[in-house]
């Protein structure tokens, strides 16, 4: 069953239209990464699905029933974390839980134990300091406790990992990872490693409209796919990915360039081969084991995601 | 705990913990001992300045002292203890639209009017407990040092600067609700009291205005009866609930 659906949604403001007649679902208990460049309306689309913004057309559905505008029926299934979230400083991380778990109509036991739990979880357990002495990797993960505190069978978390280091951003990812089993998680994001590193779905918002919608290994095949028609509109032969050596002395590698040919040089020991195939790729590990030469590694080049965002982006840009 | 009631306790924690809460108390504690004490030290300072102001051509003459100099210091004061209390409350809500703190409270479910009302209660309580606070230590040393028996109805006069506050207060959360920023929300609920204040000026319609509640102390005085007051007392409490359901109207559409 998809846990979130919307069908032609649009939304405007004033003349700009953020949203043009978009649609995707989201279906339960995976991880779905929502990407777009800043400013692509993901934000927007999430407060259309609290029921913050009211949209212009279309539906929104949650847990199979509509979304409204104002006081939402639908939030009871969501747990919502917001791109900077803030609390109110002067209550430690537990009263806060306390107070969230009240307005969401929580039993009084229920809400201690839960905020135990999810305060570990997050590792803010123990912390009894009020919440204004908080970086924002610990606002974050308070966040997340609190958007988990009613069970939601929904997280919606709008750029959870923007402006963490890359320790806070892992610590969130992997949080996000560990709860697919109790929720489903919709996470918008500009980074797109992110995205490969826990999502099992993406759908790519661009002008207002999906522009891709479906797995990672999907999104890979799309690019060759993509490779393919430029190659046939530019009468190209067709091409792979590249492939990557890595050599153990340097004079290693001046050797093998010089009997297979100049690659790109990444780095003193390293070379890479672009636009090469699987088969030239075979070729040049005959011509490393007939000349002895000790590698460490070799590898075929995968596209990377912001090599395909930039190629589907191209692709679907509306004439101006 | 009911949804409202966890908000609402929230508010008076927020205010005990900002320190909002003891500033306001200690303000209306000051003005409250001012009062007599202003009263009391006047016949000192005029003997102290009496020679300065002969050099300048005025006489003193013996001038009496008693408990309705104190009260007429009490109604002074209250203008300024109410600045003071829309400078503390002003970002009551646009601070909040500013951190974005709403937002988890709306998306758990909390309806809007109770955030409105919670927060219209909280300056409520904290208005009706320091203006009585002042009103009680005023009224007190009063009586120890002068006699309050001999003026008709001091606590009825002293009702009329408070529901006067209570209207301030709704033209506060009124303001709010539509304006995002703490000095757009002081300025223009001043500008309307300013504008109030300026029609009470006009006489066919002075005693229906809520400006004419800022200074009973014609009451005190045997100028003044409490009727005078009544309509004026009237109008206020019906326009702060017009203002305060006007403001959870508007809320919801935000």
């Amino acid at each position: 069953m998809d846990m979130l659906t919307l069908s032609h949604v649009s939304k405007a403001f004033g003349k700009h239209q953020i949203l043009n007649d978009l649609s995707f679902s989201v279906p339960e208990h995976s991880i779905f990464g929502f990407i777009g460049q800043n400013g692509a309306g993901k934000t927007t689309t999430m407060k259309l699905v609290l029921g913050l913004l009211k949209n212009d057309s279309g539906q929104i559905l949650v847990n199979g029933e509509p979304v409204t505008y104002g006081q939402n029926c639908t939030n009871r299934y969501i747990g919502y974390l917001p791109d900077v979230p803030e609390f109110y400083g002067f209550l430690t991380p537990a009263e806060y839980l306390k107070l969230m778990g009240r307005i969401a109509k929580m039993p009084e036991a229920k809400i201690d134990a839960r905020s135990r739990r999810l305060l570990d979880l997050v590792g803010l357990g123990g912390v009894t300091k009020r919440i204004h002495g908080f970086s924002r990797g610990m606002k974050q993960r308070l966040g997340i406790a609190q958007a988990l505190l009613g069970h939601p069978r929904l997280l919606i978390c709008d750029e959870p990992t923007s402006a963490l280091d890359p320790a806070g951003r892992k610590e969130i990812l992997d949080i996000l990872s560990s709860i697919k089993e109790e929720t489903t998680v919709l996470f918008s994001t500009h980074i797109l490693s992110d995205v490969e590193r826990i999502c099992d779905e993406i759908a790519l918002l661009h002008q207002g409209r999906i522009a891709f919608h479906g797995t990672l290994e999907s999104l890979h095949h799309y690019r060759s796919d993509l490779a393919q028609e430029e190659c046939l509109e530019t009468s190209a032969p067709i091409g792979g990915t590249g492939f990557e050596i890595e050599f153990i002395r340097p004079e290693d590698t001046r050797l093998f360039a010089s009997c297979y040919g100049e690659g790109k040089p990444v780095s003193r020991t390293g070379l890479m081969y672009e636009g090469r195939t699987e088969k030239d790729m075979l070729d040049a590990i005959g011509l490393i084991a007939a000349r002895h030469i000790p590698i460490r590694k070799i590898e075929m080049c995968e596209p990377t995601l912001e090599h395909l965002f930039l190629k589907i982006t191209e692709k679907t840009d509306l004439p101006r | 705990m009911k949804p409202f009631t966890a908000f609402f306790c929230k508010e008076l924690t927020e205010l005990k913990r900002t320190g909002k809460l003891w500033i306001l108390i200690l303000i209306f504690v000051l003005f409250g001992i001012m009062n007599p004490a202003i009263a009391k030290l006047i016949p000192w300072m005029l003997e102290t300045f009496a020679d300065s102001f002969a050099e300048s051509g005025i006489t003193l003459t013996e001038m009496t002292v008693d408990a309705m100099t104190s009260w007429t210091q009490f109604y002074k004061n209250i203008p300024m203890a109410l600045i003071i209390f829309f400078l503390l409350f002003g970002n009551i809500m646009t601070g909040e639209y500013q951190k974005g703190t709403l937002i988890p409270i709306l998306t758990k479910g909390l309806p809007r009017r109770h955030i409105v009302t919670a927060k219209t209660l909280a300056m409520l309580l904290t208005w009706t407990g320091c203006y009585w606070l002042c009103y009680g230590i005023t009224y007190a040393y009063n009586s120890w040092f002068w006699d309050n028996s001999v003026y008709p109805h001091p606590a009825f006069a002293a009702l009329c600067p408070y529901v006067l506050g209570i209207w301030l207060l709704s033209l506060l959360m009124l303001m709010s609700t539509v304006f995002e920023t703490g000095s757009s929300v002081t300025v223009s609920a001043g500008v309307v009291f300013i504008a109030a204040y300026l029609l009470s000026m006009i006489p066919k319609i002075q005693d229906y205005l809520p400006a004419r509640l800022l200074n009973p102390a014609g009451i005190l005085q045997g100028i003044q009866k409490p009727e005078d007051y009544l309509a004026a007392l009237g109008i206020c409490l019906m326009l702060s609930l017009g203002n305060l359901m006007l403001s959870v109207i508007l809320f919801n559409k935000k």
